[in-house]
């Protein structure tokens, strides 16, 4: 989650930005660069630092593992070329495909739920109220928290048989038992786990409704709108970038959900599997099953297949996504 | 406020946000060797795997060391089984393996054979005394090249019973060493009795040593001299099959110890008896709390047959990259052979592997009833399976989460057969 909050200042940033005039973008789009500027140098020696990090640090690595995947590598002797087995040893391993159904469940069943909950909260949360500023700190504190493993553990035992979730479901008569142990409700609980950190999208939302001008809304009460209609033409077209934004980000992360399914899941995926996500079958298969090459073409094919469903959500945005300032 | 975010913007956020998938390595660091100065300051690094009770038993031992020591300081970390191999993988990988590690036999020669590992050998009569330690012991520790790692004791398969829980339900105990139906009836006795709060013992066919078990009573190995498989897909689905009766209402609920999970079912006090190696005597003494915990012989189909064997578990072992051999070798030597060592951890690494140890280990209790154990099974004793192939250890892994999931209904016995033999080829083929 920490992602999110990094970015949170970034917004703010933009925000600044766009108070140039409008078209400078595609102005400045068009100037011709000259890379031997001197103001540029000095901003390559400033990003020395991150540029070697990033170079030594994620772009060797990454290079590094696009070789073993196209290699046999046990981290004990040096790796054998075995060009694209691993992709086809993929392509029939019954448990690679069991942790692809369950990380898309989880994205595609857990991300809307988020966004929603995060956008539901912002609303509630623009109107000016008392206590608004502690209720916005109190909701977003759960992102904070949300994916360290301490949380994980204090689920597990809040999900587990006669556990407090447990007990209050057996009140009302429903006695599902415990969560954790049971492959079916186990899925539904990472759910909650995900939704219940919605804070980073929702304080995103928050600053895009303060930026819907309360003009279009006095406009549409005049032409006799009421709230669900003004949700749904001015709010929603107003925040699309927004929410577009958020789902990209969102999306991405809940692909790359690992510790708390790692904890929850006892590090081998269990109950019977239902907790072993991608990452998670990722990890087992690089660092307990040591098959670092069949582990790092799992990371490429990951990466491929987020980076394809990013660039299906910029295609379709096309269609649904209102940026102020364009011509249609 | 409502143009925050522009086209390209988002693009940016997205590139920054793939790079976060990619996957980091980590660095190897460089060493040469020191010699032994007893002036010198030495920092050791030691790891091993374990539970509380077994943490402050070492706790207790590197003091001891650091007393006869002064300028040794050991530094030292522990986590559970699993992921206590995982770390050792990577640091494996990246050249930076503790000075000294407990080790397990299951992976020695994945270590031992690709150079990890330091050669005792060397330090024979120099630093480390093996006259205490019987031959075909401290022979488990040795490759082609040498010696790698040196057993801390040994153990047996055995059945545990927490007796004060028994009591509650009236059940005898079960006496072991009889027929797999005569256990059966305790456990299902038991189950019956409390009405499912406490369970007479956990699934009997869920892990490889289960599998062993049946296979050495009919006279059989789990591996071939070659090291493949010595079984055929179909009698490992059937093994899974014949756990199904009591899988279904007699032993403790796969789901249950999902939530309880790294402590066993018998550890959380969920079941009155549990099969495993008689070391773990101590360590079920403290995760259940109980007062006393007896163990007996395990069910055979076939009395005449040496079903059992002196498994060699717990080693210790030094990294081949240490820069400080002589001091790890002198901690070695100490947790194998100081008598104070052995007093402070009786039999809970196995019955001390070296006389001198044993002799300080001075087993009383429990312990003694460990040693009992392996005096009271001598006939049923056979010949060790040969050290494991490479890889065991994954195959090991991979065997028993089947076994759960078989457990908790997410596969079938034939499913599961079929997955671990299409892993076990990936695993033994590499």
């Amino acid at each position: 989650m920490t992602t999110d909050s990094a970015h949170a200042p970034s917004t703010q940033r933009s925000a600044e930005s766009g108070a140039h005039p409008a078209g400078s973008r595609r102005a400045g789009a068009s100037r011709p660069r000259r890379p031997r500027n001197r103001d540029s140098l000095a901003g390559y020696v400033f990003l020395s630092p991150w540029l070697l990090g990033f170079i030594g640090l994620t772009l060797g690595p990454m290079l590094a593992s696009l070789y073993l995947a196209f290699t046999d590598y046990n981290l004990f002797t040096a790796p054998e070329w075995t060009g694209l087995e691993n992709l086809g040893r993929m392509a029939e391993d019954e448990k690679f495909w069991g942790s692809v159904r369950i990380t898309l469940i989880y994205v595609l069943v857990g991300t809307p739920i988020k966004l929603a909950a995060a956008l539901a909260v912002a609303m509630l949360l623009n109107y000016k109220a008392k206590g608004t500023g502690f209720f916005r700190s109190a909701f977003y504190a759960p992102s904070l928290i949300g994916a360290s493993v301490s949380i994980a553990i204090v689920w597990r035992a809040m999900f587990s048989t006669d556990g407090p979730v447990d007990g209050t479901l057996n009140l009302f008569g429903i006695n599902l038992g415990g969560w954790i142990g049971n492959p079916s409700l186990i899925m539904p609980m990472m759910i909650l786990l995900a939704v219940w950190q919605f804070g980073a999208p929702m304080v995103i939302f928050l600053a895009g409704l303060k930026g819907v001008p309360a003009e279009l809304y006095e406009a549409a009460s005049v032409d006799g709108a009421r709230a669900w209609r003004k949700f749904l033409s001015v709010t929603v077209p107003m925040l699309s970038p927004v929410i577009f934004f958020n789902l990209l980000l969102e999306m991405i992360n809940a692909f790359q959900v690992f510790a708390s399914a790692y904890i929850i899941g006892s590090g081998t995926g269990g109950p019977g599997g239902a907790t072993n996500f991608y990452t998670v079958y990722l990890y087992t298969r690089a660092f307990a099953n040591n098959q670092m090459g069949y582990a790092s073409a799992m990371a490429w094919v990951l990466l491929l297949a987020v980076g394809v469903l990013a660039l299906i959500l910029f295609r379709t945005s096309r269609s649904w996504v209102h940026y102020a300032g364009d011509s249609k | 406020m409502f143009r925050i975010l522009s086209r390209r913007t988002l693009t940016g956020v997205a590139a920054l946000a793939a790079t976060g998938l990619a996957l980091t390595g980590c660095g190897g660091g460089g060493n040469e060797p020191a010699a032994l100065d007893t002036e010198e300051q030495i920092t050791l690094n030691y790891t091993f795997w374990g539970n509380d009770d077994r943490a402050a038993r070492y706790d207790k031992a590197i003091e001891a060391f650091e007393a006869k020591f002064p300028n040794i300081t050991i530094n030292d970390t522990f986590t559970d089984y699993p992921s206590y191999w995982e770390k050792r993988q990577t640091e494996a990988a990246g050249g930076g393996l503790p000075d000294v590690m407990q080790f397990d036999y299951t992976y020695l020669r994945q270590y031992g054979d690709n150079g990890l590992l330091l050669n005792l050998e060397e330090y024979f009569g120099n630093g480390i005394t093996t006259d205490a330690i019987e031959e075909s012991l401290l022979a488990t520790g040795k490759l082609e090249d040498g010696t790698f790692a040196i057993p801390t004791g040994y153990s047996a398969w055995s059945v545990f019973q927490n007796p004060g829980l028994l009591a509650d339900t009236g059940v005898e105990p079960y006496a072991g060493g009889t027929s797999w139906e005569e256990y059966n009836t305790y456990m299902a006795s038991v189950t019956d009795a409390t009405g499912g709060t406490v369970y007479g013992g956990t699934d009997t066919t869920q892990r490889i040593q289960d599998l062993e078990l049946k296979l050495r009573q009919d006279g059989r190995q789990l591996f071939t001299e070659e090291g493949e498989l010595n079984f055929t897909q179909e009698e490992l689905a059937d093994h899974w099959k014949e756990g199904e009766a009591n899988r279904d209402k007699v032993t403790v609920p796969q789901s249950k110890l999902e939530e309880i999970s790294p402590v066993s079912g018998f550890g959380a006090n969920l079941t009155t008896s549990e099969m495993s190696w008689s070391n773990f005597l101590g360590g079920y003494l403290g995760d259940s709390g109980a007062e006393e915990i007896t163990i007996v012989a395990p069910p055979t189909s076939n009395p005449d047959e040496k079903d059992l064997y002196r498994k060699v578990g717990l080693m210790q072992a030094a990294s081949a990259s240490t820069e400080h051999p002589e001091a790890a070798a002198a901690f070695v030597d100490f947790l194998i052979n100081s008598p104070e060592v052995g007093g402070i951890f009786g039999a809970t690494l196995g019955i001390p592997a070296s006389e001198t140890q044993l002799e300080g280990a001075d087993l009383q209790g429990p312990d003694k009833a460990v040693q009992d154990y392996l005096d009271s099974i001598s006939d049923r004793l056979g010949e060790a399976p040969a050290a494991p192939v490479a890889g065991f250890g994954a195959i090991e892994q991979t065997f028993w989460d089947l076994g759960k999931s078989i457990g908790l209904g997410t596969v079938t016995p034939e499913e599961a057969a079929k997955q671990f033999f299409d892993e076990a080829a990936v695993t033994l083929g590499s």
